[in-house]
C-alpha cells in the first residue's frame, strides 16, 4: 500500500484552496497548503535531502530552503513550518547565532511549527553551553550524556561528541524500534521503526509531551557501545517529544523520522504538520503570486543537466574512495558528494515532456555556473586524491558549494512544482515523471 | 520505446555541437529490432552528412549472457561501403546505459574534438591538446580531466592522424575490433576520441520472467564446451591453432571477459614482470591486453617471438594501428623483424585486403568449441548479423549455439512486449546482408 | 553467512553487478548494486570485486580477501584514508537476495562459479 498517496492527494487538494483572506489577528486555524522551510545552512549535513524527498512524496510542495543568512533576513516570516534535520548542532547554533535564534524564537512565538530531528532535535533543548544556550526553549534532558566516555565497540568517529566536560555519546546506529505513547497526533498505534544516527534520547519535564519512546532494537541495529548500556540509555526514554513556545510548537525527533526508507515514520511527520498547523494558525504568510511558469528553452536546461551529470560522473567514481574529511564536528566521506548529485539528477531526469524547471532562465543559468564549478572542483579533488595531496580545504569548499547549489536548485524546482500545481488547468503539470533512475528503490517494494 | 531502451536517438552536428533528440519509435524497433540494423537505417537517413552512427543491440546490457555489444557504423575508408565495427569489452554496455540508444554524428568538427557522451548529453569539446598524443596518453588525459577511470574511451592514435589505412579505433588502452580503418574515418572528421559513461537504467517488460529465463539460459550456456576454458590459448586451440596458444601462453597473466560474456577471451600478455604474480604490478604499463586474438596470431605467423609480438601489439595499441592489417602488410613486404617494424610503424602503410562484408573479420570465421550444424562464410555472416542486431558479443556468438536465433527473438519479444518474430529477425538480417 | 567471492576465478565480466542491480531496481542498472567490479586499473590488468555487507566492505582481489569492518576501530589511523570510512553510502548492503526463492542472483549469474556460499 502506498502510504504517501492519501497525503499527496490531500496536500494537492489543499493547494487549490484559495488563500484565506483577512484572518483576524492571525488566529484563525490554517486550512491551506502549508509553506515549509527546510534548513540547509551551516551545520546541516546532507540529511536535509531526506526531508526534501519525503515532503515531495507526501505532496508538501510549497517548500523553500533557508540557510542562516535567510533566517537572519526574516525568511521565516513567510513560512509556517521550519524543518531542521541532522548535522552538527554546535555548527548550526554557531551559524544561526543570536540573530538566527531571535528570528527562530519570534517565528515560534507567533505560531510557527518547528520539526527537528537528530541535530535539529538537540538544538532547541535547554543547554548551559554557548552558543546552544541561545536556543533554550524545550525543558528536556538527554540521557545519552556521560561524564565518562564508555568504550566504543565500533565507529569511534561516529560514537561521541564532546560536550563541555562531558560527552554526548551514541549508543546505537541504524534502526530502532519505537512505541507511540497514545498522544495525538501519533495516537496509539503499533510500534514503528526509524533510524538513529546520533539523535537524542530524552527525559521530558514540565509540559513537554512524550509522543513516542524507544522500545527496542532490531536486527538492523548496530551497537556502538555495550548492548546493556545501550538498553539503559535508550529504552523507555523519549524518542519524540512535543513542546510549546508562545503560539508555536516544536516536535523533536531523536531518530530520523524523515528517512525515506521509513514510510510509517514519514507519515507521522505529515500528521504532526496537520495537527499543529490546524491549532496554531499563522498570520505571516503572503499570498503567493499566481504566476504561470514559462517553459525554459531546452538549451538552458540541457546546460544544467550537462554540468550536474559531469559532477555525477566524478561523484560516482569517488564513492568507494577511502578518504574522509573532518568538517566541524562531523566526518565527511567522498560518497556524500554522490548523495547531492543524485538528489538533483532524480529531479532533472525528464528530458522531454514536463520540464522540471520553468520560469526564470537567469536563476537556472546561475545554477548551471555553480554546478560547472562543482564539477571542475570534483575533478580537481579527484586528481589531488590520486596524487595523495592535502584535500581538506578543497573538500570543505566543495561540500559547502554543493550544499548551497543543491538548495538553490531545490528552491527553483519546488517553486515551479507548486506554481504548476496551483496554475490554471491548461498549465497543470504533466504527471509523467520521466524515466526511472537506478536508486535501489524497487518498483515492487514501492507498489 | 519503453523497454530495453533509453528512448532516445540523438543527432549531433559535429560542426556546431548542436544536438537534436527524438524518441526511439517502437515501430522502428518492431521492424529492425536494433543494433546494426537500426544503425544502418539511421546511416541512410543521414547519408547526406556522411555520418558515423553509434548504437547498441536490443539486448545489450541485459542479463542475457554475452550481450556486451555496441556498434560504430560508417562508410569504411577501406571498402567505401557502410560497415559495422563492434564496440566490445565494457564500452558497448556503457554506451547502452549512456542515455542514448543511438547517436548519429553528422559532418565534421571544425577542430580536433572529443565527443563526450553521458546521461543523455552528447557534447563536442575541443581536444587540440590531445591531437598528436598516443592512444594511451589520450585515455589517461580524458579520464583525468573528466575525473573517472570508468569512462570508456574510443580513441584514435597518431596512425589515424597521419591518415593511415591501418588506423583503427581503439577501446581504451587496448585493440578494439576495427578492421575497417574507422580510426582514419574519425580522424578525418577531427574526432580524436569518443568518451562514454553509462549511468542509466533500462526497464524490462515482464522483468521477472525475463530474468528467470536469463538464469536458465546461462545454465544451458554453461554446459557448452567452452566451460572451464578461457583466454587466448583455449581460443587458439578451438580455432585449430594450438601452436599460437602455446606461443603466447608463457606471457599470459590473467584472462578477462567483455561485459557479461561468459568466456574470457581477452588475455593479458605481461611483457615486464612475472605473469604468474597476480598482485598489483608496480609498473604502470606492464603489458598488453590481447583483445584482438587474430591480430596476435597474425604476428605469430610473421615469425615473431611472443614477447616481441606483445611489445608490437602494445606499440600498435598506442599508435592506434590494427595489428592484423599491419602484419598482413609486413608479410607482403617481407618485414619480419619486430624491432625494425616497431621503429618504422609510422611509415608502414599501403593497401590492405578489405573485408568482404559489412562485419568486422575481428571475430574468427568459424564456429568455436561448438557445433552449430553448419559453418562457412554464409553461416558466419548471418550469425554475425544476428549478433550485431541483438547485441551479442561477436566472438561468444560463435561458441553459444544455445543462444539461437529463436532464443534471442524470444528474449527480445519478452523484454519489450513487441511483436518481434523470426520473420522480423530474418528481415533485419536481410537488410544488413542484402 | 554472506556470499563469497573467489577473486582468482573471477573473469571481470560484471554479470554479478548487473544481477544485483536488477535485484535492487527491478530493472537493468548498475548504480545500486552492492557487488561491484573494481575496474579502475585496467592498464595493469588489476581487478577485483567489492561487496558491501551490513557491517563490512569486502574486497576480493588477487592478493586475497580484505575485510574492512565499516566503522571498525582502526588503531593509529589518521583522519584520512583508513578503512573505517563509509564508502558506497547510497548502496544498500547485501541482503542475500532475501526475496528470491532461488537465493543470490549474483551467484546464479556468475558464469565461472566465482561467487559461492559456504
Ligand atoms: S546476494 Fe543479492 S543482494 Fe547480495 S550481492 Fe548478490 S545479488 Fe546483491
Ligand atoms: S559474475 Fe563472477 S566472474 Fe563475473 S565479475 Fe562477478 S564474480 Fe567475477
Amino acid at each position: 500500500m502506498d502510504l504517501y498517496q492519501p497525503y499527496t492527494a490531500r496536500n494537492h487538494g489543499l493547494a487549490l484552496v484559495p488563500e484565506p483572506g483577512d484572518r483576524a489577528g492571525g488566529l484563525a486555524p490554517w486550512s491551506g497548503h502549508p509553506r515549509i522551510a527546510v534548513y540547509t545552512g551551516g551545520g546541516s549535513s546532507h540529511s536535509w535531502l531526506w526531508l526534501v524527498e519525503i515532503f515531495e512524496r507526501l505532496g508538501f510542495w510549497d517548500l523553500v530552503f533557508a540557510d542562516e543568512i535567510d533566517v537572519a533576513r526574516g525568511a521565516l516570516d513567510q513560512v509556517q513550518v521550519l524543518a531542521v534535520s541532522g548535522g552538527d548542532t554546535f555548527g548550526m547554533a554557531r551559524a544561526l547565532g543570536p540573530r538566527g535564534a531571535a528570528g527562530l524564537e519570534s517565528f515560534l512565538r507567533a505560531g510557527g511549527l518547528y520539526l527537528g530531528s537528530c541535530a535539529g532535535a538537540y538544538l532547541p533543548l535547554n543547554s548551559s553551553k554557548e552558543p546552544l544556550n541561545l536556543f533554550n526553549w524545550v525543558p528536556a534532558k538527554i540521557t545519552n550524556l556521560s561524564r565518562h566516555l564508555p568504550r566504543a565497540r565500533q565507529m569511534p568517529q561516529k560514537f561521541c561528541t564532546p560536550y563541555g566536560c562531558s560527552y554526548v555519546f551514541h549508543p546505537v546506529r541504524e534502526e530502532t524500534v519505537l512505541e507511540p505513547t497514545g498522544l495525538a497526533p501519533f495516537g496509539v498505534g503499533q510500534s514503528l521503526r526509524a533510524p538513529l544516527y546520533g539523535g537524542p534520547a530524552m527525559i521530558a519535564s514540565g509540559e513537554v509531551e512524550v509522543l513516542a519512546t524507544y522500545q527496542g532494537f532490531s536486527e538492523r541495529t548496530r551497537f556502538l557501545v555495550d548492548p546493556e548500556l545501550a538498553r539503559q540509555t535508550l529504552l523507555g526514554r523519549a524518542a519524540v517529544i512535543r513542546s510549546r513556545l508562545g503560539r508555536g510548537c516544536l516536535y523533536l525527533f531523536g531518530p530520523h523520522f524523515e528517512h525515506p526508507g521509513y514510510a510509517e515514520a514519514n507519515r507521522l511527520v505529515a500528521e504532526a504538520i496537520y495537527h499543529d498547523l490546524a491549532r496554531t494558525g499563522w498570520p505571516g504568510r503572503q499570498a503567493a503570486a499566481a504566476e504561470v511558469p514559462r517553459p525554459l528553452e531546452p538549451g538552458v536546461l540541457r546546460d544544467l543537466r550537462r554540468q550536474v551529470s559531469n559532477a555525477r560522473v566524478v561523484a560516482l567514481g569517488l564513492e568507494d574512495h577511502p578518504a574522509r574529511w573532518r568538517i566541524g564536528r562531523k566526518l565527511y566521506e567522498p560518497a556524500k558528494f554522490r548523495v547531492f548529485c543524485e538528489a538533483l539528477w532524480q529531479r532533472l531526469r525528464s528530458r522531454r515532456g514536463a520540464l522540471p524547471l520553468a520560469g526564470d532562465p537567469e536563476a537556472v543559468e546561475a545554477l548551471t555556473a555553480a554546478w560547472r564549478a562543482i564539477a571542475e572542483g570534483l575533478r580537481a579533488l579527484k586528481r589531488e586524491l590520486a596524487l595523495e595531496q592535502d584535500t581538506q580545504a578543497r573538500a570543505e569548499a566543495l561540500f559547502s558549494a554543493i550544499n548551497r547549489a543543491t538548495a538553490d536548485f531545490m528552491d527553483i524546482y519546488f517553486r515551479n512544482a507548486y506554481r504548476r500545481l496551483t496554475a490554471p488547468a491548461p498549465f497543470r503539470p504533466d504527471p509523467a515523471p520521466g524515466r526511472r533512475l537506478p536508486t535501489g528503490d524497487r518498483q515492487r517494494r514501492q507498489a | 520505446m519503453e523497454f530495453l531502451s533509453s528512448d532516445n536517438v540523438g543527432v549531433l552536428d559535429l560542426a556546431t555541437g548542436e544536438v537534436s533528440e527524438d524518441e526511439l519509435a517502437e515501430d522502428l524497433v518492431a521492424e529492425k529490432i536494433g543494433g546494426a540494423a537500426i544503425n544502418a537505417y539511421l546511416y541512410e537517413q543521414h547519408q547526406d552528412a556522411d555520418p558515423v552512427v553509434l548504437g547498441s543491440g536490443l539486448l545489450t546490457g541485459t542479463l542475457v549472457p554475452g550481450t556486451s555489444l555496441g556498434l560504430m557504423s560508417a562508410k569504411s575508408p577501406l571498402t567505401g561501403a557502410l560497415c559495422h565495427v563492434p564496440i566490445v569489452q565494457y564500452a558497448g554496455m556503457e554506451l547502452k546505459y549512456s542515455g542514448f540508444d543511438y547517436l548519429v554524428l553528422r559532418g565534421k568538427a571544425p577542430e580536433p574534438s572529443l565527443v563526450w557522451i553521458h546521461d543523455g548529453i552528447a557534447d563536442v569539446e575541443p581536444a587540440g591538446d590531445l591531437w598528436g598524443q598516443d592512444v594511451w596518453q589520450t585515455v589517461d588525459a580524458i579520464r583525468s580531466n573528466m575525473g573517472d577511470e570508468m569512462i570508456q574511451v574510443l580513441a584514435v592514435g597518431p596512425a589515424a592522424e597521419r591518415g593511415s589505412s591501418l588506423a583503427a579505433v581503439m577501446n581504451n588502452f587496448w585493440p578494439g575490433a576495427d578492421r575497417f580503418a574507422l580510426g582514419k574515418a574519425l580522424a578525418e572528421r577531427n574526432i580524436k576520441a569518443i568518451a562514454i559513461r553509462g549511468m542509466g537504467l533500462l526497464e524490462v517488460a515482464e522483468d521477472e520472467d525475463f530474468v528467470e529465463r536469463c538464469v536458465e539460459l546461462l545454465a544451458k550456456v554453461k554446459e557448452g564446451a567452452w566451460a572451464g576454458k578461457q583466454g587466448f590459448a583455449d581460443l587458439a586451440e578451438a580455432m585449430g591453432r594450438p601452436e599460437a596458444g602455446g606461443w603466447l601462453q608463457p606471457l599470459i597473466h590473467r584472462s578477462r571477459a567483455s561485459f557479461n560474456v561468459p568466456f574470457a577471451y581477452n588475455s593479458f600478455a605481461m611483457i615486464e614482470g612475472d605473469p604468474s604474480v597476480l598482485t598489483e604490478p608496480d609498473i604502470d604499463e606492464p603489458g598488453v591486453l590481447v583483445s584482438d586474438p587474430l591480430g596476435a596470431m597474425a604476428l605469430q605467423e610473421l615469425g615473431l617471438g611472443a614477447a616481441e609480438a606483445a611489445g608490437l601489439l602494445r606499440d600498435c595499441a598506442k599508435d592506434g594501428l590494427d595489428a592484423a592489417n599491419l602484419a598482413a602488410l609486413c608479410q607482403a613486404q617481407g618485414k619480419t623483424d619486430a624491432a625494425a617494424i616497431s621503429a618504422a610503424l609510422a611509415d608502414i602503410d599501403g593497401e590492405v585486403a578489405a573485408p568482404s562484408g559489412p562485419f568486422s573479420p575481428w571475430a574468427p570465421a568459424q564456429p568455436l568449441l561448438a557445433d552449430f550444424g553448419e559453418s562457412g562464410d554464409a553461416w558466419w555472416q548471418r550469425r554475425q548479423a544476428v549478433a550485431y542486431i541483438m547485441g551479442l558479443d561477436p566472438i561468444f556468438a560463435l561458441m553459444s549455439p544455445e543462444l539461437s536465433e529463436e532464443v534471442l527473438v524470444e528474449m527480445a519479444a519478452l523484454g519489450t512486449e513487441l511483436d518481434i518474430t523470426a520473420e522480423t529477425l530474418d528481415q533485419a538480417v536481410s537488410s544488413l546482408l542484402g | 553467512m554472506g556470499v563469497k567471492i573467489d577473486p582468482l576465478k573471477c573473469n571481470a565480466c560484471m554479470a554479478c553487478e548487473l544481477a544485483c542491480g536488477y535485484h535492487r531496481d527491478d530493472a537493468f542498472a548498475l548504480l545500486s548494486s552492492c557487488v561491484v567490479l573494481y575496474r579502475a586499473k585496467d592498464r595493469k590488468d588489476y581487478y577485483g570485486v567489492m561487496l558491501k555487507e551490513e557491517e563490512s566492505l569486502i574486497i576480493a582481489r588477487p592478493e586475497g580477501l580484505e575485510v574492512n569492518r565499516i566503522g571498525a576501530v582502526d588503531e593509529g589511523s589518521s583522519d584520512k584514508g583508513d578503512a573505517s570510512a563509509k564508502p558506497m553510502l547510497l548502496r544498500e548492503a547485501c541482503d542475500l537476495c532475501d526475496d528470491r526463492d532461488d537465493g543470490p542472483l549474483c551467484q546464479q549469474m556468475c558464469p565461472v562459479g566465482a561467487i559461492y556460499q559456504d
